[in-house]
């Protein structure tokens, strides 16, 4: 278990200093796949780094079942780094990148090569052991990275945007690859990626992040239908935002009338506001076409075809646009047209006020 | 004309400057070097046209002055050896302070660089004669490092510093440490500075991350750098003379006197090339060696 309280971290000092940490609590459980997900600049690379021990926090602290680490440098702290360019050493084979780590904490011969096969079979790599890595593809690279840093089971695993370097087809490859790992190792993973598909197929939890904060921690489907704050809405798939005013808060569900009148069921987080106005997110996917005379009104402006499924983009009476998205059936006719007038409904709770 | 000749006749044209300097400035005096040291030395210098092999015969043996026996040259030998283990000492210190202070330019940010590579050739661009008195001053009896430790009361006589070994050894380190610390700083630049933080990660300490990591990554500049150091310091001239007075001779200074006052060119072309063989087998030995590592590796 990982356990970070009031971490922060600025860089340089007066005019030019530059907080890349502000007051990180956060609590990763063992053998969770947790996912620190941002924009660049955000600060999770630095949090990650400060786990691994290459950056040092100005304040906080920062535990690994129990035990502080803050004061342990790298190579004494139970934790293992998968690098964005992965950092293989290119003077020694795959074999002997893989058991480079065994061999630094001075294990016996024996248990190292019977370690490294083991690893090898892990990523599938057992016919490249003698390759020297710039023989190998970048694939192949990142097998041998991610078997490096899992050789000496670590506590914890750190990964930095592992697979940003890979191509499509690779890369979906990989995060199911993953995925098996964690849960063959049943090491905890911490992951770092600005790539919010990646973030929602593979981590147990996610920590969204935007400048040098953690915005909001929960589960895939949590974050994605229940963003708390507008950024999160905004970052993680695509979203409407509508304005409207806050009428009646009831625990978790609150009546919000929208600009046309109509009032609708949202839901509201903690802390949410309790009156005035607000900004309520509803997902393309939850939302339909009807006639004039749902819960907003507008002129039908553009239909995309995309394949999977349809975009509706309507021009809202109130001068913005809402997306609507409808799963493609086989060969349905398309019953809409541009320029047509049209309303956009959607059921009671879809919507979600966000926290300013 | 077909375009192929064409451009091997332009391949020709391009390399003919190059061709004309070496063969003149390089391959030319080589030889006439070579022709002279199986000549007969003229009485004031030069050299007579009658074939000897004396000459190379002097360079390692001697005929005893009084019953004409055959015995080693014990002063050539002497010379010999003191050029390889001063030069080798000169290679070994530079490699120990240049190594650390390439890594420490080496890890500072980008824009400092330049500035500290500066501080290094500021002295390289500077006369050596000048250098080497610069470095005469500081170790002579009336010079700064003894007049301060008299003036402290630490020594009462000064210590001898000039005209012994150490003072040849450490005029050599001063004066080609640039040539260590400029391959050893470009290889590390171009080394991956993650590869150092991996290996950290990966639990090994400093002392290891040194040996395992940087060391094999950098090894080129480092073996370009100790050739580069060996190399002139074997055949240093000024400074064993100024700093070595006329005990500490070295190879160039032997040379220098059968040019010279010895009046013996033909001895001195044959130690010449004994010099050059010695540089070119240490050369092979050396390259050899770091290569057979490097292999063992993979």
């Amino acid at each position: 278990m990982i356990e970070i309280a009031g971490l922060s971290k600025t860089f340089g000092s007066g005019a030019s200093a530059f907080t890349a940490l502000k007051d990180i609590n956060v609590t990763i459980q063992e053998n969770e796949f947790f996912t620190l997900l941002g924009p660049s600049g955000c600060g999770k690379t630095t949090l990650l780094r400060s786990i691994a021990g290459f950056v040092d926090p100005s304040t906080g602290t920062l535990t690994i079942n129990g035990e502080d680490i803050l004061s342990k440098p790298p190579f004494a702290r139970p934790v293992n780094t998968v690098f964005q360019n992965y950092a293989l050493f290119p003077h020694m084979t795959v074999a002997e990148n893989i058991g480079f780590g065994l061999e630094m904490q001075d294990r016996p011969k024996a248990e190292i090569k019977s370690v490294v096969g083991d690893m090898l079979e892990l990523v599938q790599m057992t016919q490249m052991a003698d390759r020297m890595t710039s023989q190998i593809s970048g694939g192949q690279q990142q097998r041998v990275a991610l078997a490096r840093a899992l050789a000496p089971k670590p506590e914890v695993l750190l990964l930095d945007e592992p697979l940003s370097a890979l191509d499509f087809k690779l890369r979906k490859e990989m995060q199911i690859e993953l995925k098996r790992l964690q849960a063959e190792t049943g090491i905890t993973f911490v992951f770092v990626t600005h790539d919010q598909e990646e973030a929602l197929t593979m981590s147990d939890r996610i920590a969204v992040m935007n400048a040098g904060r953690i915005l909001q921690i929960g589960g895939p489907k949590d974050i994605y239908d229940h963003p708390a704050e507008r950024f999160v809405a905004d970052f993680i798939g695509d979203t409407n935002f509508v304005d409207g005013e806050v009428k009646k808060v009831a625990g978790e569900t609150a009546q919000v009338q929208l600009q046309s009148g109509k009032v609708i069921k949202a839901r509201n987080v903690a802390g949410g506001a309790t009156s005035g106005p607000v900004t309520v997110a509803v997902r393309p996917e939850h939302a339909d076409l009807s006639a004039p005379g749902g819960l907003i009104d507008g002129t039908l402006k553009n239909i995309i075809y995309f394949g999977t499924d349809t975009h509706y983009h309507v021009q809202t009476d109130d001068g913005s646009t809402f997306v609507i998205r409808r799963q493609n059936q086989p060969d349905a006719v398309e019953a809409h047209e541009v320029g047509e007038k049209v309303g956009v409904t959607f059921n009671a709770g879809v919507a979600q006020i966000l926290r300013d | 004309m077909s375009n192929e000749t064409q451009s091997a006749k332009t391949r020709w044209l391009l390399l003919s400057p190059a061709l004309f300097i070496l063969s003149i400035a390089a391959a030319g005096p080589l030889l006439i070097v070579l022709v002279y040291s199986f000549l007969t030395a003229g009485d004031y210098g030069g050299v007579v046209w009658d074939f000897s092999t004396d000459a190379w015969f002097n360079v390692f043996a001697e005929k005893d002055f009084f019953d004409d026996t055959i015995g080693f040259s014990d002063a050539h030998l002497s010379i010999f050896w003191r050029s390889v283990k001063l030069s080798l000492m000169t290679t070994i210190v530079a490699l120990l302070v240049g190594f650390p202070t390439a890594y420490f330019i080496a890890t500072r940010p980008e824009s400092q660089r330049n500035a500290w590579m500066l501080l290094i050739m500021v002295p390289f661009w500077t006369n050596l004669l000048i250098r080497t008195f610069a470095v005469m001053e500081i170790i002579r009896n009336e010079g700064v490092i003894n007049s301060v430790l008299i003036k402290i009361g630490l020594i009462s006589e000064p210590i001898q510093m000039l005209y012994t070994e150490f003072a040849v050894t450490l005029g050599m380190f001063y004066v080609f440490l640039p040539l260590m610390v400029l391959p050893v700083y470009a290889s590390m630049e171009r080394m991956d500075f993650s590869l150092v933080e991996a290996a950290y990660d990966l639990y090994a300490s400093r002392w290891r991350v040194l040996k395992r990591v940087i060391f094999p990554l950098v090894k080129p500049g480092v073996v370009a750098g100790s050739i580069l150091v060996f190399i002139p310091s074997l055949g240093a001239y000024v400074t064993p003379r100024v700093l070595g007075g006329g005990k500490q001779l070295m190879l160039g200074n032997l040379i220098e006197l059968q040019y010279g006052q010895g009046r013996n060119w033909p001895l001195g072309a044959a130690l010449s090339i004994t010099l050059l063989a010695i540089v070119m087998v240490a050369l092979i030995f050396y390259v050899r060696a770091a290569g057979d590592e490097e292999t063992s590796h993979g």
